[in-house]
């Protein structure tokens, strides 16, 4: 008391002392009240002080705070009068006063001292301040606020929080506000009534920092005690040693860790004790040679145990009277069972809306792979499914579509036109590969089906091996236009690439082409006749070797297309092909022989099939196509023409 | 005279279309049976229901006197139980000598391991002798099948038929494109062959009908028209009107 | 019975002939027995053409003289490596372990000896577990029996499914290769207990054998030159007489065998899986003369390899098959060693080792359009076998029936 006296009349002589005595003001008289604490500067006794300059009302308080929190709060020695100052060399200070004329130019730094509060008082600091920030008319600083406040709240800021929801103006922000208060009352909340309460406000809520609230009230810690539970811990599950979940060589290594029973004797333990002990070729009494077997090995460890040259390990029966005499369970870190019950229960509420989320986002998923295997699939349909021609270098026509688009986009910089250019492009190239293909190889093998399908190996193998001479092993980027970047998010769980989306709607434009082309034109017309009956459309004036050439050189063409499709999100290399020929064939087989539909219907039961696979097992993408590959097998036992059969005589034979 | 095969109440639908309606046929033992009926009348779907290829939706099909159930069984086991059939177009193997064709055609245990283990016994290369000499190709025996003339492919396949000594034969258009003197020499080899066993000869050829010489059943869209004699089936007022398409 | 099984089929007898003099004179080419004019990793390569060979062999069992083209017999033959590996591996570790412990002052339990094998061949999983599959490691008896086991029993079970579906032609083939890309991926699995993608691998040492590899690869080639020549007679006896009628008429007229009474889903179940089993016998052959195995050698790829030997070679002759398949491995091998001078063409220049691939592609086309009887219809015309002319048509329906050209001299 004596020296707080004395300081006040200190002050007051260094008052009338100043000659810089226009710097007073109310935020100067507030802090030289304070003046004690703030230089004494400890965590424990600060709190009056910054509460002071907070409650004060005063418009400065929040400058005074952020400048103090930033170090750049400066105190005269000579009067003890606060300013806060920039340096502007070493030994230069810009002095600025809170109040009043504010610029007070630059000084010596001699005779000033720098207030340096440590970070425990930073932290008081800057939670003070975030009463400010929360209201501060800067809408992005209030922005800026709420995130830290999301980040790492505490308790602190609750009260805080909820006296700013009053008065904010834009309602998007109220709305966080509100919902951050109740995010931290779940956390800080001072009842458990009121914390249940917040926990019931988000029932059903997906969003990520609901369940980070959540979880952690859940978490357990696995404890044992001697005899039974202690009464009234808020117990998750108490375990039982020996069941599946809890074997008892972990209860036991629970009790050993916990200090209950002492180290059962491993292998290694056992053998390294031996070693240590072999007298004259014998380890307590038994030869060395015969320690190859286990019992023996027991035997002369039990007598190094009776002789007292080894500590003693725990036996079988020790370790199960052990077991038997403490009880092991998880204890909820949260001590109330009314506030774990909850969270429970709201978490339970939120899985099972999330796991629906999950599974529209997964569908989605599977509708875009489908989408790409019904664009791989369909030119092979055409060719497989109405000329009867199995075509094994059409990855390969996949892959050359791919590559056009790259070397499109070599010479054409504006990516969007690229693309644009490159469809188009892409299947005028292997629609004139596959015209060509059909007139020198495969017209000479109609009607020999594996014929066909080793000779299209054979240029298979060729185009890979001058795809990889041309274009090098490495692989090639295909960069998709700005518009395509991104996703199209519909929430925190649903959400999908519009690479995808776009791959998507081309799928059914091409769906729609085909569909136009077989109903709608004289091509479509006289394909279907020679599908049907080759000799018959030959009689009516039909001329089959052109129909031929012209369908194979579509399917080849929308092969092309589809390589662009997919080089915009998989790397173009000169096995891009190969990794989607095997799934096309399964497509087509799948969905059956001939119509548009089944090919459809194959692509949208290996895509959903894979991601569901996938989904059931994701850790391991290669066993969910083994998976996927014998299920195929074993469908086509039941469907051995796919899901859409031709029926009747024509399919017989 | 006993029942071989009875058909009753069979019918098939291929897309909408009913192949075979409500048909109901039978054939007993050691009987010659001629079945005619205009194109699309079923008569190529009646053989293959007979001989498992086709299964009906409705209707039973009952065999031999232990009235066995062929919906139940596959080719080779209907084949086996003795139904032998002929294609409309001569099947045989091209690329193997009559020999091999007649001799893979011998009633003989028709399992895998036995078929690895065989060796043609005296007996079975005199069966094949004879046979050949039936079908009068006893000069080509080694001769690969593909370089015999059309009748003699048939006739070949008559005699694979004979050799597997089926109980009930089903022979489609035998005549068909040969000369007045091979459809003598196939009429003979039919007639002959149904002293012991039954035969049903589908056949669209009014001529080689009537030179059969036995009871006819006529067929159309799906169901049998009429049965009895030829002069009986060809004096029916609703035969006409189906052949002549009033 | 065998003389005359012999005697209606002269170019068994010119076969073996050839195989024992080509095997006489490498031995005594050899570097262990005989000159050394042949190193010794050149004796492996011809005692591994000789295991294609014999897989080749299969090949055109199942696809020339069945007509079922089966995309999946190289699996067949991977596996039959594998189990053979798994024994080569095991037991070759375990000198290496014992050797190890032997120093240890305490002698080790049966179990830290399994302990510290398991650690051994899996830690590049990151394993050190002895999976299921492993169970029969230990005893090469049991493994022999694997290798004949487990490809059978695949086949078996694969082909009763997909033929009980009457699944036929390029339909099956699809199906096949299925079966081999789901076999692959799966063993590129960690999971699948069989080292993932880092395969098995310090297969050419045989455990307990301290000669060298000079001499181990002749024994080899004598090992694979026995079973190419027992399984060209056991392919031999199985197409000649009856057994080969029916198959042939299953590859060209699957319907009117059946309707014959014989049960064709049987007979395709029979060759489909006694070849599964000889390409296991000539996998388990190869792969301790290769060193390693990894699942890239079962991809779907190398059994359509296979296929191409097969055509090149010709099918449905036995010999055509074992020429194919030497041929094209053999050539295969020295254009991709980088043994083939570059061609120069001013403008560019050919390196055969990038363009080799090319080559074969581009020829496998032309033999499918031009010569569908392959390097074996050179041999008839030499013969003089007669064909029947069939004014262009195929032999039968059936998918896989012969073409005429095929057929004809």
């Amino acid at each position: 008391m004596p020296r707080r006296l004395l300081s006040a009349l200190l002050c007051l002589i260094s008052l009338l002392a100043t000659p810089l005595a226009a710097q007073e003001g109310p935020l100067q008289d507030l802090l030289q009240s304070q003046r004690a604490l703030i230089e004494d500067s400890s965590r424990r006794t600060i709190g009056p002080a910054i509460d002071a300059i907070r409650d004060s009302g005063l418009d400065g308080a929040a400058l005074v705070l952020e400048k103090w929190e930033a170090r750049e709060m400066w105190q005269r020695e000579s009067d003890g009068l606060f300013f806060y100052a920039e340096e502007v060399n070493r030994d230069t200070l810009h002095l600025y006063a809170f109040d009043g004329p504010t610029d007070l130019g630059e000084v010596p730094d001699e005779g000033f001292d720098q207030l340096k509060p440590n970070s425990g008082i930073r932290g008081l600091i800057a939670s003070a301040l975030v009463q400010f920030q929360l209201s501060d008319p800067d809408i992005s600083r209030r922005r800026a606020a709420l995130d830290a406040l999301a980040r790492d709240g505490n308790a602190d800021h609750l009260p805080v929080l909820r006296a700013a929801i009053e008065n904010e103006p834009d309602a998007a922000i109220r709305a966080q506000k509100e919902r951050l208060e109740r995010l931290l009352t779940i956390r800080f909340g001072a009842t458990d009534a009121a914390r249940i309460e917040a926990i019931a406000y988000f029932r059903g809520d997906l969003a990520v920092d609901v369940r980070a609230a959540l979880n952690p009230i859940l978490a357990t810690r696995r404890e044992v005690v001697a005899g039974e539970p202690p009464a009234g811990a808020n117990i998750a599950a108490e375990l039982t040693p020996g069941s599946e979940t809890f074997p008892a060589e972990e209860a036991y290594g629970l009790l050993v860790s916990a200090g209950l029973a002492p180290a059962r004797l491993t292998a290694d333990a056992q053998r390294q004790a031996l070693a240590a002990n072999i007298v004259e070729g014998r380890v307590g009494g038994v030869p060395v040679a015969e320690l190859s077997d286990p019992a023996a090995r027991d035997r002369a460890y039990d007598a190094l145990e009776a002789a007292g040259t080894v500590p003693a390990a725990a036996t079988q029966s020790e370790v199960e009277a052990a077991l038997a005499a403490h009880s092991f369970f998880d204890r909820y870190v949260e001590p109330s069972a009314a506030v774990t019950d909850a969270a429970e229960e709201a978490l339970n509420s939120i899985e099972l809306k999330l796991a629906v989320n999950q599974f529209i986002d997964l569908a989605l998923d599977a509708l875009s792979l489908a989408s790409i295997y019904f664009l791989a699939a369909i030119g092979l349909a055409i060719t497989f499914g109405v000329m009867g021609v199995i075509n094994m270098a059409h990855g390969e026509f996949i892959m050359m579509g791919a590559y056009t688009g790259y070397v499109l986009q070599q010479l054409i910089p504006n990516y969007t036109v690229s693309i644009l250019v490159a469809i188009p492009v892409a299947f005028a190239v292997t629609f004139a590969a596959g015209v060509a293909m059909e007139r020198l190889v495969i017209r000479w093998l109609y009607s020999r089906p594996l014929e066909t399908l080793l000779a299209t190996f054979g240029i298979s193998i060729a185009l890979q091996q001058l795809a990889k001479n041309i274009f090098g092993t490495q692989a090639r980027p295909l960069t998709s236009p700005g518009w395509l970047d991104g996703q199209l998010v519909i929430n925190d769980i649903i959400g999908i690439s519009w690479i995808r989306v776009a791959i998507f709607v081309l799928a059914l434009v091409f769906l729609a082409i085909y569909l136009f082309i077989m109903q709608r034109t004289r091509l479509g017309l006289e394909t279907r006749a020679v599908t049907q009956n080759p000799r018959m459309a030959a009689s009516m004036g039909i001329n089959p070797d052109r129909v031929n050439m012209l369908t194979f050189g579509l399917g080849s063409g929308i092969a092309g297309i589809a390589g662009v499709a997919i080089g915009l999100f998989a790397q173009v290399t000169s096995e891009l092909g190969q990794g989607y020929i095997v799934q096309s064939f399964m497509t087509v087989v799948v969905g059956g022989v001939g119509n548009v539909w089944g090919t459809l219907a194959g692509a949208t039961m290996i895509g959903f099939l894979q991601k569901g696979i996938e989904w059931l097992n994701p850790s391991n993408t290669l066993a969910a196509q083994t998976y996927m590959i014998i299920f195929i097998i074993i469908f086509i036992q039941f469907r051995p023409r796919g899901i859409i059969a031709l029926k009747g005589r024509a399919a017989g034979d | 005279m006993s029942t071989l095969l009875e058909v009753s109440g069979v019918s098939v639908t291929f897309d909408g279309f009913r192949a075979i309606n409500n048909l109901s046929f039978q054939i007993g033992e050691a009987e010659l049976r001629a079945i005619i009926g205009p194109n699309g009348a079923g008569k190529t779907t009646f053989m293959d229901i007979v001989t498992g290829k086709t299964r009906p939706d409705e209707g039973r099909v009952i065999w031999g006197e232990k009235s066995v159930n062929l919906l139940k069984m596959n080719e080779a086991k209907i084949a086996q139980a003795g139904i032998g059939r002929k294609f409309q177009r001569p099947t045989v193997f091209e690329d193997q000598s009559v020999y091999d064709n007649l001799l893979m055609a011998v009633k003989n245990a028709r399992g895998p391991l036995p078929v690895l283990f065989y060796k043609p016994t005296f007996k079975d290369r005199g069966k094949v002798e004879e046979l050949a000499s039936e079908i009068g190709l006893a000069d080509e025996l080694s001769r690969k099948s593909g370089e015999l003339s059309h009748g003699q492919k048939q006739w070949l396949e008559i005699g694979m038929l004979l050799a597997q000594e089926p109980r009930l034969l089903l022979v489609d258009e035998p005549a068909a494109g040969m000369t007045l003197a091979e459809r003598e020499h196939t009429t003979d080899l039919l007639v002959e062959a149904a002293k012991t066993r039954a035969v049903v000869v589908v056949e669209h050829d009014m001529e080689f009908v009537r030179r059969l010489n036995c009871k006819v059943t006529v067929l159309h869209e799906g169901s049998v028209l009429a049965e009895g004699s030829l002069d009986h089936v060809t004096a029916n007022q609703q035969v006409i009107d189906v052949y002549l398409g009033r | 019975m065998k003389n005359s099984f012999i005697a209606r089929n002269p170019s068994i007898l010119i076969f073996l002939a050839c195989l024992a003099v080509f095997t006489l004179v490498i031995t005594l080419m050899s570097h262990a027995y005989g000159t050394g004019g042949i190193s010794t990793s050149f004796v492996k390569t011809l005692g591994r053409t000789l295991c294609l060979c014999l897989v080749a062999i299969a090949m055109d069992l199942v696809w020339g003289y069945c007509g079922i083209l089966s995309l999946g017999h190289f699996a067949f033959f991977g596996l039959g490596g594998y189990m053979v590996g798994m024994w080569l591996m095991y037991a070759r570790t375990e000198i290496i372990v014992i050797e190890s412990l032997a120093n240890s002052p305490i002698p080790p339990t049966a179990q830290e000896v399994q302990d510290a094998i398991g650690t051994q061949i899996f830690g590049v999983v990151g394993s050190s577990e002895f999976p299921l599959i492993w169970s029969f490691a230990h005893s090469l008896t049991l493994q022999l029996l694997l290798v004949v086991l487990i490809p059978g029993v695949l086949a078996l079970v694969f082909g009763w499914l997909a033929f009980r579906s009457r699944v036929t032609g390029v339909y099956l083939s699809i199906l096949t290769q299925a079966m081999t890309l789901a076999l692959s991926l799966y063993l590129f699995q960690n999971e699948s207990g069989l080292r993932g993608n880092n395969g098995l691998s310090g297969l050419q040492n045989l455990p307990g054998v301290t000669a060298g590899q000079d001499a181990i690869s002749v024994w080899f080639l004598w090992a694979s030159a026995l079973a190419l020549g027992l399984g060209y007679l056991l392919a031999a006896w199985v197409v000649s007489g009856k057994f080969g009628s029916v198959v042939r008429g299953i590859r060209d007229d699957e319907a009117r065998v059946r309707f014959l009474g014989y049960s064709v889903e049987t007979y395709k179940l029979f060759i489909f899986t006694l070849t599964a089993i000889i390409a296991a016998v000539a996998g388990a052959l190869y792969y301790p003369q290769a060193g390693i195995i990894n699942p890239g050698e079962i991809a779907p790829i190398a059994s359509i390899y296979l296929a191409v030997w097969v055509a090149i070679g010709g099918r449905g002759r036995l010999y055509g098959a074992v020429i194919g398949a030497a041929v094209v491995s053999l050539v295969s091998t020295w254009f991709t060693g980088g043994m083939v001078p570059a061609l120069n063409l001013g403008f560019y220049r050919i390196d055969w080792v990038d363009w080799w691939l090319v080559l074969l592609g581009l020829s496998f086309v032309l033999v499918t359009l031009f010569a569908p009887k392959g390097i074996g219809g050179l041999f008839d015309l030499v013969g003089a076998r007669m064909a029947p002319n069939r004014h262009g048509a195929d032999y039968g329906p059936g998918k896989g029936s012969l073409r005429e050209k095929e057929g004809q001299e």
